[in-house]
């Protein structure tokens, strides 16, 4: 059943962890380093597992404690979240598994990829692990429970919701 | 014979200036959205160049960030300017209309009451001030 229970997510957070996904994939590519990419998948993979940023540590250790990025909390659903996380790791992995047998086309397009998605998400605020989580919901799947916030497009950001 | 490493880094140049070039696509759409749209929000142009604001009262970049610039902006301008606030949340049909899809969205446009700039999410004063200058018709 859906359910409409909304927590404090600080965006910032989520910001911060897809611009350094994004940064360290174009790094990856750019100096051909497979293993820069398993690295971002590994980190993306932990954060699923501890249900946090993979690197929204550098956010909570460092910007955030220096004033260097303010938070911005809003009321929101978690789970779609590392629902697209999870997505990513998923992309992540399978582009490293590819790279690392050196099979380099679908393993830097599955790359590329997550930095499409990373950088729809962090400049254009919209979370398409986010629409694909809401849209599993939608369709009663097993484990998928959570409603959009209310009057919020699904995938975008809650502050965003004037199209209603 | 260019190295591997260059042809990469061409390569990501040319990816993300093909996306950049959607986004000035996507902005070129909202401009000429926000053009047939500027007398829904003033019954006749102002005469000087105008800022139209989109912003919800839970978006907190705005109330941080946005809002001080923009007062800012109105203490270095004076009267050469004027700043529209718009409620999205109370008028989500304008927002609609305008093709606003996040907050802050902020429209400039010029006396003749063509929409010049949009900048999607927070926009600091200096580059406010940049763009007004821009406009011919504006003076401080």
């Amino acid at each position: 059943m859906a359910t409409h229970s909304l927590q404090k997510v600080d965006h910032s957070a989520l910001k911060t962890n897809q611009l350094i996904i994004i940064s360290l994939n174009l790094l990856a590519f750019v100096f051909n380093s497979p293993a820069l990419a398993a690295i971002v998948a590994l980190a993306m993979g932990t954060g699923v597992l501890i249900k946090k940023p993979g690197f929204g540590f550098v956010y909570t250790s460092l910007l955030k404690p220096r004033g260097w990025m303010k938070p911005d909390v809003l009321d929101d659903n978690p789970e779609p979240h590392r629902f697209a996380q999870f997505v990513g790791f998923l992309f992540m992995a399978a582009g490293s598994g590819f790279l690392f047998f050196g099979t380099t086309l679908p393993g830097w397009t599955l790359v590329w990829v997550v930095v499409a998605l990373a950088a729809l998400n962090a400049f254009g605020g919209f979370c398409v692990g986010c629409a694909m989580y809401y849209w599993l919901t939608r369709l009663n799947v097993p484990g998928f429970s959570k409603q959009p916030p209310e009057n919020t497009f699904p995938g975008l950001k809650p502050k965003a919701s004037i199209n209603g | 014979m260019i190295s591997d490493t260059l042809l990469r880094f061409i390569l990501t140049v040319v990816i993300i200036g093909t996306g950049w070039f959607a986004y000035w696509l996507f902005n070129q759409r909202l401009l000429g959205k926000a053009q047939s749209q500027i007398l829904s929000l003033v019954d006749a142009l102002p005469d000087k160049p105008v800022i139209v604001y989109f912003t919800t009262p839970d978006c907190t970049p705005c109330k941080t960030v946005q809002r001080p610039a923009l007062r800012k902006l109105l203490m270095l301008a004076g009267d050469s300017v004027q700043v529209i606030e718009v409620d999205a949340t109370q008028r989500p049909e304008l927002a609609k209309e305008w093709g606003v899809m996040s907050v802050p969205t902020t429209f400039l446009l010029d006396a003749r009451g063509e929409a010049r700039y949009v900048n999607n999410g927070v926009t600091r004063v200096e580059k406010l001030m940049e763009q007004l200058q821009t406009l011919s018709d504006f003076e401080i």
